[in-house]
């Protein structure tokens, strides 16, 4: 190789290579940022090991990724062998492009297209869940199909034509004469085909977004969906493990070629045998395999037995998961429940990424879940709908602990469907290392000129006018348009003072300084100051009016098992969960069990309890004035066209 | 002379027709049906009674643009939309050909060994997940980010890349230039190495060898490398929502925005409309590589 070849290579490996290097130097960060360094430690590997919901998706997507490779490879191969002896030439154009057509078709599409047809033909069978393991799998399969077809198809061109013939005469059946004759030849083609599979499969994200139901989540959903909260160098540390098993894999594989090589260069015989890169490949291919296996078993919760389920679907990163030695929530409940009723429970915990993302799924039909722990205006709507069953208190004595003030709000006057998880206030969190204290009180700080290029604004559209209402001391929930129309030109007014949309990437921007100022939800501001950079000062304080919110688990009238669905969260009301969960998402806790619980202030701290129970004098007085309702869809609609042009500007 | 077919052929063939039966099943199942359920869903309303309105509304809605001296000036939104997607996906898709192209060049002419070794290197970022890689972008490009501390102790001035058109146009190229890489790297792989000596003795130099053989032959693996990035391009969404930090709208972020706003059929309108566009566009691309291609030697 040239010497000007070799830096050409080494620039573009850097370049492919650059983003993993942060991936593992960010692992081992001690501090929870993944852009301010603030020490060496191990501790997010610990912290993985006890995460059995990311090892489950990690299981999840291997088990998807597994299966849809072999499918694919196989199905894949026998189509390629049937489309290369159609003798019709319209009939192959025909297959190719239908083969094609994946490829050609953005992921988007092919998600949304498979979403539809599953949601219509699991209504069509009166099916509860036509959204599962099942249809992402179908979906893989399916994405993964050209690519199996497309690497085995110029192999099969090759082939002479007369071998299978030949294995006949000499008394093949023609499946024989395939296995035996035709399959060693191709497989190159077919190795590859299935490696490529499997690596699309575990890489995608899209599709399984648009086709993914029930409990089963994969790693990529999982990611996604902790936009609320943030991503944690725990995800990173997993992405490094991944990389050196890999690593570990392709170093087996080399060691084996070499031996492969000096054998042969023993024998100098002129014989063909398998070329170089096949054996490579087919070791390659096998060790994936296998790795792959092994790990999904090693990952595996045990789980044989279990007679009851219970579907719970929850934000991201909002339950206690036993990190940093807290209460492993899901765990602890279901060994819980065995105890107490002698029947085994499994809980299948997936998380969304927002209220209008878990209405979707919940409104197509096709997902049934026991628990769900949507914000107050998405209950309102639900409600409205007929999507909530009324719960039976019986089951939840526990309800006892939720304060009045907590009760008979807005979204559920009745107390009916709902029961309180936790609470908040929107504030704005500034760093005082480069916001002046006097420009500070108010939303016009968010307006203020002087930090053009350091203001965060949120990337969702319900919060980003709430912003830009309480500031004009407009009706959150008004129905004139003129009035949204105001808000529309504030956030124009805006925009060239933004220096960006977002939500989970609030907490890096703020954390190293590269932006001033934000709004945020209360709780996550202490979550930033643990990470912040040593020239970084945040602050914060809330201003006047905001916007109050209430997240509460209701059970959707899809439920399967209401009775277990109310022990559930009768549980999570319990003190010791309770507690672990408060202090987990850090978030206010509407449940007096926790907030009067004196470890629970000591662990928190005064600030963060001066800070996250704001004395608001008549809460539900204020809650009810300044929550976020329910829209019309009309004017849901309205307001999404004016996020459009807000975003387009 | 009448072709004469024995019977052990007759028995493959019918073997071989059969294996296909299952794909063409799952083909019509999987790949067609559910497109003729998105043009379904395009083509009605709520009720599911037939309307042009969705995909009217993709062609005529309109939306005012504040422009530099203040005043503003009506847009259509979705053409508007499209239009920026489609320039950054074509900008990506340029950057990566042009970077892919050398080094698939490179790799194709190296060792076998060296040739394995680099194509595992090309496959391993893909394994890791590509949102943790794109997150781990935003660390890198962002104003107090790792390239701006590098450029810093070089004392050079800093950029502002992060929630610029750039930085998506860097997301795109890092998640993308793989898909651009293998094709190329297969065709070149396959090329004869004859050719090229056979072109140099007739009197090529380095350039006009690749200009009139080496490209020609490689253009079927150009045109795949070529749809391989450019679609997933067009229509991402998570790429421009992490690296232009929220500022930059394309077109898969609107049809994610409607099918979270839970209005199914105008999502399916729009996705409709972009398939059909982007259909037509890889077609004409075809055709005219097709010409080339015959033309070029």
């Amino acid at each position: 190789m040239k010497p000007i070849a070799k830096v050409y290579t080494a620039i573009l490996f850097l370049f492919l290579f650059a983003p993993i290097a942060i991936l593992l130097v960010f692992s081992f960060n001690s501090g929870n940022s993944l852009s301010v360094l603030s020490g060496f430690s191990l501790y997010w590997y610990k912290e993985l090991f006890h995460d059995a919901n990311t090892l489950g998706a990690l299981r999840n997507t291997l088990v998807l990724a597994l299966c849809a490779a072999v499918i694919s490879t196989v199905m894949g191969t026998a189509a390629a062998v049937g489309i290369n002896k159609l003798r019709s030439r319209s009939m192959r154009a025909a297959m190719n492009t239908v083969t094609n057509l994946p490829m050609m078709n953005p992921e988007i599409i092919t998600g949304i297209s498979l979403m539809l047809m599953f949601v219509f033909a699991g209504r069509l069978m009166g099916l509860a869940t036509s959204l599962n393991f099942g249809t992402i799998l179908i979906a893989h399969v399916t994405f993964c199909l050209p690519y199996v077809i497309l690497q085995v198809l110029p192999k099969l061109r090759q082939m002479d034509k007369a071998l299978p013939e030949a294995a006949m005469d000499l008394g093949c059946t023609p499946m024989g004469a395939f296995l035996k004759v035709e399959l060693p030849e191709i497989l190159p083609g077919v190795l590859t085909g299935m490696i490529m599979a499997f690596t699309l499969s575990l890489d995608d994200f899209v599709i399984s977004y648009f086709t993914s139901g029930n409990g089963f989540e994969t790693l990529p959903i999982r990611i996604y969906n902790m936009t609320k909260k943030t991503v944690t160098p725990k995800m990173y540390a997993l992405a490094t493990i991944i990389f050196f098993v890999i690593l570990a894999l392709l170093l087996v594989t080399n060691l084996m070629d070499d031996d492969a090589v000096r054998e042969r260069k023993a024998q100098r015989r002129g014989k063909k045998e398998h070329t170089l890169s096949d054996r490579g490949k087919k070791t390659l291919a096998g060790s994936v395999m296998g790795v792959a296996a092994a790990l999904i078993i090693v990952v595996s919760v045990a789980g044989g037995g279990n007679t009851l389920e219970l579907n719970v679907y929850n934000w991201g990163e909002y339950i206690s998961d036993g990190s940093d030695g807290s209460l492993d929530t899901i765990k602890d409940f279901e060994a819980w429940y065995e105890e107490t009723y002698g029947q085994k429970v499994k809980v299948n915990y997936s998380t969304f990424a927002s209220n209008e993302d878990m209405y979707a799924k919940l409104k197509s039909g096709a997902v049934s879940y026991d628990v769900i722990i949507p914000s107050d205006y998405m209950i309102a709507r639900l409600a409205a709908e007929d999507m909530l069953v009324p719960l039976n208190f019986d089951n939840i004595p526990n309800y006892q602990y939720i304060e009045p003030q907590f009760r008979g709000l807005y979204y559920d006057p009745d107390d009916r469907y709902s029961v309180p998880y936790t609470y908040g206030v929107v504030g704005i969190i500034y760093d005082a290392n480069q916001v002046d204290q006097a420009d500070t009180g108010d939303w016009d700080l968010m307006w203020n000129p002087k930090y053009a290029g350091k203001i965060l604004q949120f990337n969702n559209s319900r919060d980003a006018f709430g912003t830009a209402m309480y500031s004009l001391d407009l009706d959150v929930n008004t129905t004139d348009k003129a009035q949204w129309d105001r808000a529309l030109q504030t956030l124009l007014d805006q925009r060239p003072l933004v220096k960006g949309y977002v939500m989970d990437e609030i907490f890096n921007a703020l954390e190293s300084g590269e932006a001033a100022i934000g709004a945020y939800y209360a709780g996550d501001y202490f979550t930033m100051v643990d990470a912040q950079a040593d020239n970084v000062d945040l602050q914060f304080y809330y201003p006047d009016p905001t916007n109050y919110f209430i997240d509460a688990m209701c059970i959707p009238s899809c439920c399967a098992n209401q009775d277990l669905a109310e022990i559930f969260i009768n549980y999570m009301l319990s003190e010791e969960p309770a507690i672990a969960n408060a202090e987990y998402i850090y978030y206010a806790c509407p449940n007096s069990l926790v907030y009067q619980n004196e470890t629970y202030q000591e662990d928190m701290g005064e600030e963060a309890m001066e800070i996250l129970y704001p004395d608001t004098g008549d809460f539900a007085e204020k809650y009810n004035k300044l929550a976020y309702r329910n829209l019309s869809d009309e004017m849901l609609g309205y307001m999404n066209t004016l996020w459009e042009n807000l975003k387009i500007n | 002379m009448r072709e004469h077919i024995t019977r052990d052929q007759r028995r493959i063939l019918r073997a071989d027709h059969l294996a296909l039966g299952p794909y063409t099943l799952w083909a019509a199942l999987f790949i067609l049906v559910p497109l003729v359920f998105v043009a379904y869903y395009a083509f009605t309303d709520v009720n599911f009674q037939f309307t042009l309105e969705n995909v009217q509304r993709f062609f005529t809605a309109t939306s005012s643009i504040l422009q530099d001296d203040g005043t503003s000036v009506e847009a259509r939104t979705y053409l508007l939309i499209f239009w920026r997607s489609l320039k950054l996906a074509v900008i990506s898709t340029v950057i990566c050909l042009a970077l892919a192209y050398p080094l698939a060049y490179i790799m194709a002419r190296a060792e076998p060994k060296v040739q394995k070794t680099f194509m595992t290197i090309v496959m391993i970022p893909m394994w890791m997940n590509f949102l943790i890689r794109t997150y781990a972008w935003m660390t890198i490009l962002q104003d107090t980010g790792i390239f701006n501390n590098f450029l810093s102790l070089l004392h050079l001035p800093g950029v502002h890349i992060i929630g610029t058109e750039a930085a998506v146009v860097i997301g795109m190229v890092y998640d993308y230039i793989p898909y651009m890489i293998l094709p190329l790297y297969s065709i070149m792989a396959k090329m004869d190495v004859k050719l090229l000596e056979a072109a140099r003795d007739l009197g090529c130099n380095g350039l006009g060898v690749l200009r009139r053989v080496v490209w020609p032959l490689s253009l079927p693996g150009v045109i795949s490398g070529i749809t391989m990035v450019l679609i997933p391009s067009v229509s991402t969404f998570y790429i421009s929502q992490k690296l232009g930090d929220g500022k930059i709208m394309l077109i898969g972020d609107v049809i994610e925005g409607q099918y979270v706003a839970n209005n199914l059929h105008f999502a399916a309108a729009i996705a409709f409309i972009l398939m059909i566009l982007l259909l037509v566009c890889m077609a004409l691309m075809r055709k005219l590589a097709g010409r080339r291609v015959e033309g070029g030697l």
